[in-house]
């Protein structure tokens, strides 16, 4: 017996001079009481992950067989081994374990008689089924059956080698003599009744209790199918919001207060319910607060063209890399804008200079960008889309010809505009989803325009005061007698701008690292980084850009403001994180220097406002009561769009499906 | 050799006496490979290294490069080959499956996976399958990061998300073909998934995966998502909102469920996860990349903790600690810092008090290290992300492989590839191949089979 175990020990050893090792020096858990307590079963799922592959197998009877008749109504262990086999974490390890899987199994019957174990060979030319019934006598007498197969020759074996994935090399001593011994990862396989397999065992993980846990949790009604990680349902909390202030407009990461070090975290799940709305009615009914709906000549909206224009807008392919869709850059639940950047990031991560602008009520304006450069909702699609920084898109074509040959856009546009995917009709149909964005009827349209007196606070009626008078806002954020867009949609230069062009940074400044860790950075430490394949930079100079004329540098778009109150961080460049900084920035009269530089074209309407605390903060809560009464619907609709992911069916030049050139 | 032909029963009351004459020792591992899997224990052929492309520097894409480092190679310290992939696609970690056969390049900008056949010939991978639904078929993760392998398995964890671009994320499961098996989300406040909170946090942030299968534990940290880990460095850090947007946590998670045990305070981005090896050392470090903090993840009395062991470097310089790496022995633990190109060597004998024995300056910036199974040969890549790389520093070559020799406690540099001169592009991570794991050149392991061929 002595003289065994040393043979036991000697031929691993042999197999490390090839510069190899298979962590056969270390006993395997399978041989000893597992040192922790396994889940219990049914506490978990088993994921079902691929068909067990069939073939044809001979039993240790010469009876001709297939797994797949031996897998049939059972749960079935497979383990592949060979019978000379005695690496002391190798085959003998499996054997061991089946054969207690076997004793503890064939006591409880209800389990036992609906489990299978299979060991097969993978050395026919040696394990003849004579040999497989020598080895396998004694094991008959259990409940729990256990068969020992092999298969006709190489011929045969090979292919079911290969759909179990189990690599084996036969192993040569220097003259190059087979010495009998084969290398091989061990694997187990658990194959359910469905013959999908469900688990994988190696070494690290043979154990007879964690498999019989596995066993039960596959033959429980209640856990035998292995969904996966169940959704959390919202929908039921979701429906009841009601409250004027959108309660969905919050990044799910939201990270307030993040800077005192008793910050508690409130993430949300990416499990989220949606709820489609009615955006055809939401797009072509006059809500309070805001003009009749209108659209450029020659554009009927329909329900189909929106839901296009939603699922374009979604769209992640819509970028060169498949990366970027609209949506990632105007988050619906960030406002439509983006809470957590305070300028831009597009295609391969390069650098935009400009902060997103929320895309809600935008088919009210007429000008589009923060430079204006635009004046068409139409037209402006085109300028992400094709821009360096933001989407990529080589040429309109390009993308047209990519959007033809993705299978899930197949007659959308046909449907929806009589045309296949052009330049119009694209941009018909992301404008089309845009034009659907329409959220009036806030509490201060409640108050302003309905006479609502309760709809908001007595500091925010203070706050309007301020707004129309003292403040000067509405010289450029402008309220009509019907309807109010808050914005002029003219050009100005408030200093903002000016000031980043101007700014020399500072040889150290404080940075927050993690919640209530600030250290003060030495600034030069991150001089010399990230320069390659960027184009950032400071300076904005604004409408300059479009006219070149240099009495509108800095000069950028009068925005609107409702929903101001979801879509920080502010400015054109996100520089002001708050309400609160934004109002503090004009009550000192924006920044009319920097050093020694003058800022010459500052806009006459900018002058220091000598605002009191109280009165800034009742201008706050002013612009807090600009949140239209949908933004919730809205947002829910938006969760219901479908994102647009790469599909295998997808153009690529992986796939099948490619682009021809 | 005699043909052994046992029963069964004969097999097993020989086995269970062999069980109790082998005493238990520790495997070792080149540097942080997954303990399932086949290990070179002798001198590596090659280093296949990840290596994302660079516009305007050669075809521009990301390529696995195979450098050979056999000594007895007459293309010692030369690349010899490399394979484009098309695209540039924020090209980051990789690992092998269990069988060692094919190596998972995975990329964190187009989520794409690459899948290199290494077996076939060790010193010319092949593209063999690329997965470019990995969003769909998860469910909308993002970033797959680490691709640690489990038996028949891969285990990914991911950065980000198809949502918001930012660091909310899963573990996703694949097969060795790679077909997808199951997402398993990190849990967050909204849902914990069973998992209990022990600090204030919970951000559902992911970034490395590992398992300490003896103790059926795996373990996961935490990074940023999309839109921080492609975003300009500079930029970055200007913007009060991003720099919110990094994680603060580690998991500790029940392997075999799959489901998430403990949630951990670990501020300020923890990274890469290393287990000791040792069959008793129940513990595994990380390093917290703004913070500047060694972290001991260890169970104690069968629950799981973690505490800060040691500050790396002046945090106030924030000096980045990024790639780690344990010793076979569990005795040293090797911290790289990016910022300031400096590799730290601190001793870890006990492992709640980490000291810093030894440093070295590699380059203008350093991110992976790799050391084989001995300890006695490290490699150093310097490229962390595109766009937070450097564009050049006083040594004059941001862009580098460097081979090193340990020995006596001191590097000694044996030969160094400049990858912007050779127009490869920014190297990152290192894997190492060999004909022995594929028993290719069996007959004389002192030949390198490249000269065979």
């Amino acid at each position: 017996m002595l003289r065994r175990v040393l043979l036991l020990l000697v031929i691993p050893l042999a197999v490390t001079a090839q510069e190899v090792t298979y962590d056969n020096s270390v006993l395997a858990p399978g041989w000893t009481s597992l040192t922790f307590t396994p889940p219990s079963p049914s506490s978990y799922t088993l994921a079902s992950f691929t068909p067990a592959k069939d073939g044809d197998v001979i039993n240790q009877l010469e009876e001709a067989t297939s797994l797949h008749d031996l897998y049939d109504d059972k749960v079935t262990l497979l383990n592949f081994m060979y019978t000379t086999c005695t690496d002391i974490n190798g085959c003998p390890l499996a054997t061991a374990v089946f054969h207690k899987i076997q004793q503890k199994l064939s006591k409880d019957p209800e389990i036992g008689k609906k489990v299978r174990l299979l060991s097969l060979s993978f050395d026919p030319k040696n394990d003849t089924p004579d040999i497989m019934k020598l080895y396998g006598a004694g094991t008959e007498k259990h409940l729990v059956d256990w068969q020992f197969i092999t298969t006709k020759n190489a011929d045969v074996l090979d292919p079911i080698l290969d759909g179990y994935q189990q690599r084996i090399i036969k192993e040569y001593d220097d003259e190059g003599n087979y010495i009998g011994s084969i290398s091989h990862i061990l694997r187990v396989f658990l194959i359910d009744e469905e013959k999908q397999v469900r688990n994988i065992y190696s070494v690290s993980f043979l154990h007879a209790d964690l498999i019989i846990n596995d066993i039960k949790t596959l033959l429980d009604p209640n856990t035998k199918n292995g969904t996966l990680v169940a959704a959390a349902d919202t929908s039921s909390k979701l429906d009841a919001v009601k409250s004027q202030t959108s309660k969905l407009s919050k990044p799910g990461d939201n990270k307030d207060g993040y800077y005192d070090s008793d910050y508690e975290s409130a993430s949300k799940s990416l499990h989220r319910a949606g709820k489609p709305a009615d955006l055809y009615t939401m797009a072509t009914t006059k809500q309070l607060g805001l003009p009749e709906p209108k659209f450029p000549e020659g554009t009927e909206l329909t329900p189909k063209k929106i839901e296009l224009g939603r699922k374009l807008f979604f769209d992640r392919r819509l970028s060169h890399t498949d990366t970027i869709s609209c949506a990632i850059c105007h988050v619906p639940e960030m406002g439509f804008a983006h809470n957590e950047l305070a300028t831009a990031v597009g295609t391969e991560g390069r650098s935009v200079p400009r902060n997103a602008p929320t895309v809600v009520n935008a088919g009210f304006l007429s000008r589009f960008f923060h430079d204006a450069r635009e004046n068409s909702l139409e037209d402006q699609v085109w300028g992400p889309l094709l821009a360096h920084n933001e989407m990529a898109n080589p040429s309109p074509g390009y993308l047209l010809n990519k959007i033809r040959a993705i299978p899930d856009y197949d007659g959308l546009f046909e449907d929806a505009y009589g045309v296949g995917p052009n330049m119009d009709s694209l941009s018909r149909a992301l404008a089309a989803y845009q034009y659907a964005l329409v959220s009036g009827n806030s509490p201060f349209d409640k108050w302003y325009y309905n006479g609502e007196s309760n709809a908001i606070s007595k500091s925010a009626k203070r706050g309007f005061e301020i707004f129309s008078g003292k403040g000067n806002c509405m010289a450029c954020h402008l309220v009509n007698e019907e309807y109010a867009l808050f914005t002029d949609e003219k050009l100005h230069n408030t200093g903002i701008g000016f000031k980043s062009s101007m700014y020399v940074e500072p040889p150290r400044k404080k940075v927050v690292l993690a919640p209530g860790i600030e250290v003060d950075v030495d600034t030069s430490v991150y001089a010399n980084d990230s320069a390659f394949r960027d184009e950032i930079m400071p300076n904005d100079l604004g409408l300059y850009l479009i006219t070149q004329d240099p009495n509108d540098r800095w000069k950028i778009r009068t925005p609107q403001l409702r929903n101001v109150e979801l879509s920080g961080p502010y400015m054109h460049n996100g520089q002001l994180s708050t309400l609160k900084e934004v109002v503090e920035f004009y009550n000192q009269g924006g920044v009319t220097e920097v050093g020694k530089m003058k800022n010459e074209t500052i806009s006459p309407l900018i002058f220091p406002l000598n605002l009191t605390e109280n009165e800034v903060n009742d201008l706050v809560e002013f612009l807090k009561t600009l949140t239209g009464s949908n933004m919730d619907t809205l947002v829910l609709d938006a969760f219901a769009a479908p994102v647009g992911d790469v599909s295998l069916k997808d153009p690529n030049w992986f796939h099948d499906n490619k682009l021809k050139y | 050799m005699k043909k052994l032909i046992s029963t069964l029963y004969g097999m097993l009351m020989s086995a269970f006496l062999a069980v109790a004459l082998v005493p238990t020792q520790a495997f070792s591992d080149e540097t942080c490979m997954s303990p399932y899997m086949a290990k070179i224990v002798g001198q590596e052929d090659y280093v296949y290294v990840w290596t994302l492309g660079q516009v305007g520097v050669g075809d521009e894409q990301d390529k696995l490069v195979t450098i050979s480092v056999n000594p007895n190679s007459p293309y010692y310290g030369q690349v010899i080959g490399h394979i484009s992939v098309g695209g540039r696609n924020e090209a980051h970690h990789s690992g092998f499956t269990d069988d060692r056969h094919y190596l998972w390049a995975a990329t964190l900008d187009t989520s794409k996976i690459f899948i290199f056949d290494v077996h076939t010939n060790p010193n010319k991978p092949k593209l063999h399958k690329v997965i470019t639904d990995f969003v769909k078929a998860s469910g909308g993760i993002v970033g797959p990061h680490t691709t640690y392998a489990l038996p028949g398995r891969m285990m990914i964890s991911g950065l980000s998300n198809n949502q918001d671009f930012g660091g909310r994320t899963a573990l996703v499961e694949y097969t060795n073909d790679g077909t997808y098996v199951a997402t398993y989300h990190m849990p967050h406040d909204e849902n914990l998934y069973g998992a209990t909170k022990t600090g204030q946090i919970a951000d559902g942030y992911g970034y490395d995966v590992r398992a300490l299968p003896r103790r059926n534990v795996m373990i996961t940290s935490s990074f940023t998502g999309w839109n921080n880990y492609m975003m300009n460095l500079g930029k970055l850090m200007g913007d009060s909102e991003a720099m919110k947007r990094f994680g603060n946590t580690v998991v500790v998670w029940d392997l075999h469920s799959r489901k998430p045990k403990k949630v951990f305070d670990v501020p300020g981005a923890p990274l890469e996860i290393r287990c000791a090896w040792g069959s008793q050392n129940n513990y595994c470090f990380t390093t917290t990349a703004l913070t500047s903090q060694i972290w001991l993840i260890y169970e104690k009395d069968g629950e799981w903790n973690t505490e800060s062991v040691a500050t790396i470097g002046d945090p106030a310089k924030i000096p980045l600690p990024v790639d780690i790496s344990i010793t076979a022995d569990d005795k040293h633990l090797w911290v790289n810092t990016w910022n300031d190109g400096m590799t730290r060597v601190f001793d870890i004998s006990n492992p709640h008090n980490a000291k810093e024995v030894y440093t070295h300056k590699i380059g203008d910036q350093v991110n992976m290290l790799s050391q084989s199974w001995d300890g006695k040969r490290v490699y150093f890549t310097s490229s962390l992300l595109a766009n937070w790389d450097k564009a050049d520093g006083p040594e004059k070559m941001p862009q580098f492989f460097k081979a090193y020799h340990y020995k006596d406690g001191k590097l000694e540099q044996q030969f160094a590839i400049d990858f912007l001169k050779e127009k490869l592009g920014l190297p990152h991570q290192m894997r190492f191949g060999a004909y022995s794991l594929y028993a290719k050149s069996p007959k004389d392991g002192a030949k390198v089979a490249e000269l065979s061929k």
